[in-house]
């Protein structure tokens, strides 16, 4: 990523000093992740991702389709991510082959639709003959570093909140029934993995790293452009909330000790807890937004429960 | 079809290993001597793995040079008959063979000395002749394994193997079957310390199991490191017994 | 007396008066008038009676004259091609353009290294080109490596502001917290560099933030939060 980002001298230099005095420039901690806001729009499975100054949007739709013909019992999940200069003049327009662009879309891929996240029995409609097919589109429309992390809270965030229309199989033919006419469901979601990723800084030389003991290392969480462009390693740690590690990856890169990069696992489970947290809760609130005339427009009767 | 039994009471695994044990681990290097500068064949169970290093040479053109240091790259081939059926598409340009390359090359970048070669390129070319399960690991020592004979200056070894857990007991180096049954780990371990220089994980594993798979996954390495060095030793020795026949 | 003007506003210029056009503004060929072509703000030097519109952009075009922060991307049998900003054209520096150079004596600059420099020419259809020494007199000037400190980023406008200012008090706020030296490049780049890791660190921060905000009555108060909070975090 990002070959056309020059960086001088002078800035590596003072980053990786100011990291050994354990500063960062954005004044955060080593382990602090920055401050995520999750946004959705008008319709369900829309939403808006900013963590720092990146920004990731993601859509769910969903249609009618054949599914395959060797799982006949599942719906169909895609995943799209297309990156366009609009994340930032480094991404070429319709090339996907880059490195770190394979990457980024191979990990979303392992850690959402790989590890079952989306309950794709759930979308069989006639088995062997229709199904729904859910796609979720993930625009990156700011960078500053961690896209991995921005895009997995966005899609599962929008999964989590997307809503399909009810259906009515009667025999062989499947009624749709639009949103307005009757209340649409949510998609079963089986569990929320959350990436979280690692930077590794050498403040010494190679060769400390590869023969020493002393594992001065420097990881830090979350790392902005700057940091992700100067990072000599990186781990990307993908956890759920019933503590199961649902994908890891660290491709090469500065060699890390075991039990450094163990407790870089148990730092993303806090973290991911507390994702997980908020996307629930904004969830929540929005559903609440979408609904507060319910209690105005419902016909029930109030009844007194002292009576 | 009844359920595979990974793991018998007896503590017995598919191919009658022990938890802990490796598969056979058989290497030779120098096996294409005229095509290539360096070059390894690796049979890390059914895993076969060739191995070609060219260089440090001539960078095929101007955009691989680099003023500071050679520039390393990792092309991946998958053959079409390296599984039990044969697949009909080619496996170049798939997503998940760039990620294998760009994973091995990021490790290896890190574990050469790439800054005593400036202006050169090194092409690292890996044919998967056969595969069954853990062929990561089996490509990382292949790889090892040619640079070694190349010549390409490194500071350490790095050995892969793929660690399974099934229930609460770690597998060592997993074969295809167990794969599809357990969830594993591969690991790239630098030398005889405990550092990673890889490390991938693909399916569900409980966090507070991660450990133990670790330290299995990095004792296993060490003796797939200490297999290699035998290998290695064996083939220099050979070479200077010649040189002390001519003389 | 400052004015808005935008595109296809008219600049109330008299006609039969010539005027000195500079950035900003357009002389249609066809009626003769004078046209802005930037938003910005319209400024008229009467003494010297030019025209210009100042507005703020994010790209660097290089123009002749300006003094820029470039980064040295690559190293040639005769110059070095340097990077004014991300993502646009390289431009030459040769090694000739540097006090005392002769074709033994070379500048001994490696890739990756800042520059202090002026922009030399300036075609639209050329690679632009810099120099390190005032090229008149052939004598040093202030230009050249810039050694250690760290670079921010900021609007064209910012800088500018920055540099040609006097009144603007950004810098001399600076200047009361502590010691620095800076370098400012109209192509939006600003070198500082102090005695100490928090000290750079503050400057830095700080001036990210004042790019950000209107309001110089605000510089102080930001100014005093980032030093402070440099000092405490590298105290602990």
């Amino acid at each position: 990523m990002a070959k056309d980002i020059v960086i001088s001298n002078s800035e590596r230099e003072f980053i990786l000093e100011s990291l050994r005095a354990k500063q960062r420039l954005d004044g955060r901690n080593f382990d602090e992740f920055r401050d995520v806001s999750i946004v959705f729009g008008n319709e369900y499975g829309d939403v808006l991702v900013s963590l720092g100054g990146t920004k990731v949007h993601c859509r769910i739709s969903c249609e009618v389709t054949l599914p395959y013909e060797d799982r006949p019992f599942e719906g169909l999940f895609l995943i799209s991510t297309e990156f366009t200069p609009m994340a930032g003049g480094q991404f070429e327009n319709g090339n996907s082959t880059g490195e770190d662009e394979v990457l980024i879309a191979r990990i979303i891929e392992k850690a959402v639709r790989r590890s079952g996240a989306l309950d794709v029995e759930g979308l069989c409609i006639v088995a062997g003959s229709k199904c729904w097919a859910i796609r979720a589109d993930v625009h990156f429309l700011d960078c500053d570093g961690g896209f991995i992390d921005a895009s997995c809270i966005a899609v599962m965030a929008a999964l989590m909140h997307f809503k399909k229309p009810d259906i009515t199989v009667q025999g062989h033919s499947v009624v749709v029934h639009p949103v307005e006419e009757r209340e649409p469901v949510p998609l079963g979601i089986l569990h929320v993995p959350i990436c979280v990723t690692f930077s590794f800084f050498n403040p010494q030389d190679s060769e400390t790293n590869f023969k020493g003991q002393d594992n001065l290392e420097i990881v830090v969480t979350d790392a902005t452009l700057k940091e992700e462009l100067l990072r000599e390693g990186v781990l990307t740690v993908t956890l759920n909330k019933n503590r199961e590690v649902v994908q890891v990856s660290k491709a090469g890169g500065l060699p890390m000790d075991a039990l450094t990069l163990m407790d870089c696992c148990h730092k993303a489970y806090e973290i991911t807890d507390k994702v997980t947290s908020q996307i629930i809760a904004a969830i929540k609130q929005d559903y609440a937004q979408r609904d507060r005339y319910a209690a105005v427009l419902s016909s029930e009767n109030a009844r007194d429960a002292t009576a | 079809m009844s359920r595979l039994e990974v793991y018998s009471p007896e503590g017995l695994r598919l191919d009658g290993r022990r938890w802990n044990e490796l598969r056979r681990f058989q290497a030779s290097i120098s096996t294409h001597a005229h095509s290539a500068d360096g070059s390894s064949y690796l049979e890390q169970g059914n895993n076969k793995v060739v191995t070609l290093v060219r260089g440090p040479g001539e960078p095929a053109s101007r955009g691989q040079l680099d003023g500071q240091r050679a520039t390393l790259r990792v092309s991946v081939n998958v053959t079409k008959f390296s599984k039990f059926e044969r697949s009909r598409t080619s496996h170049r340009n798939e997503r998940r063979v760039l990620e294998i390359q760009t994973s091995l090359r990021r490790t290896f970048e890190k574990a050469c000395l790439l800054h005593l070669y400036p202006r050169t390129a090194i092409d690292v070319e890996l044919h998967v002749l056969e595969q069954d399960g853990g062929v990561l690991g089996a490509m990382i020592n292949g790889i090892t394994l040619a640079l070694v004979d190349a010549g390409v200056a490194m500071w350490d070894y790095v050995a892969g193997v793929s660690v399974g857990l099934h229930d609460q007991t770690p597998l060592l180096d997993c074969n295809s079957l167990e794969e599809t049954a357990v969830s594993t780990v591969t690991l790239g371990v630098v030398g005889k310390t405990e550092k990673l220089s890889l490390m991938v994980v693909e399916d569900k594993i409980p966090l507070d199991r991660m450990e133990n798979v670790l330290a299995i996954g990095i004792a296993g390495a060490h003796r797939i490191r200490d297999l290699m060095d035998q290998e290695l030793r064996k083939h220099a020795k050979n070479r200077i017994d010649n040189l002390a026949g001519k003389q | 007396m400052s004015e808005l003007v935008l595109p296809g506003d008219s600049l109330g210029i008299h006609d039969g008066v010539p005027v000195i056009l500079g950035p900003g503004v357009s002389c249609d060929p066809m009626t003769q008038e004078v046209i802005p072509v930037n938003a910005g703000v319209r400024h008229y030097i009467e003494k010297k009676n030019t025209v210009y519109v100042d507005y703020n952009a994010k790209r660097y075009i290089p123009a002749v004259g300006d003094l820029v922060i470039g980064t040295i991307v690559s190293t040639f049998a005769d110059s070095y091609k340097v990077s004014l900003s991300d993502f646009s054209a390289s431009v030459s520096l040769s090694y000739m353009s540097f006090p005392n150079a002769t074709k033994k004596n070379r500048p001994t600059l490696q890739v990756g290294d800042l520059v202090y420099a002026r922009v030399l020419t300036a075609e639209k259809e050329l690679e632009a080109e810099i120099e390190c020494m005032d090229s008149v007199t052939g004598v040093h000037a202030g230009f050249g490596l810039l050694e250690n400190g760290m670079v921010i980023s900021v609007p064209l406008s910012f800088a500018r502001t920055l540099l040609f200012n006097d009144t603007f008090p950004l810098l001399s706020t600076l200047a009361q917290s502590c010691q620095f030296e800076i370098a400012i490049g109209i192509n939006g780049r600003i070198w500082v560099s102090t005695d100490k890791i928090e000290n750079t660190l503050a400057c830095y921060r700080s001036l990210n933030l004042c790019a950000k905000t209107n309001d110089s009555s605000k510089f102080k108060q930001i100014i005093k939060e980032q030093f402070k909070l440099a000092a405490n975090v590298i105290e602990e």
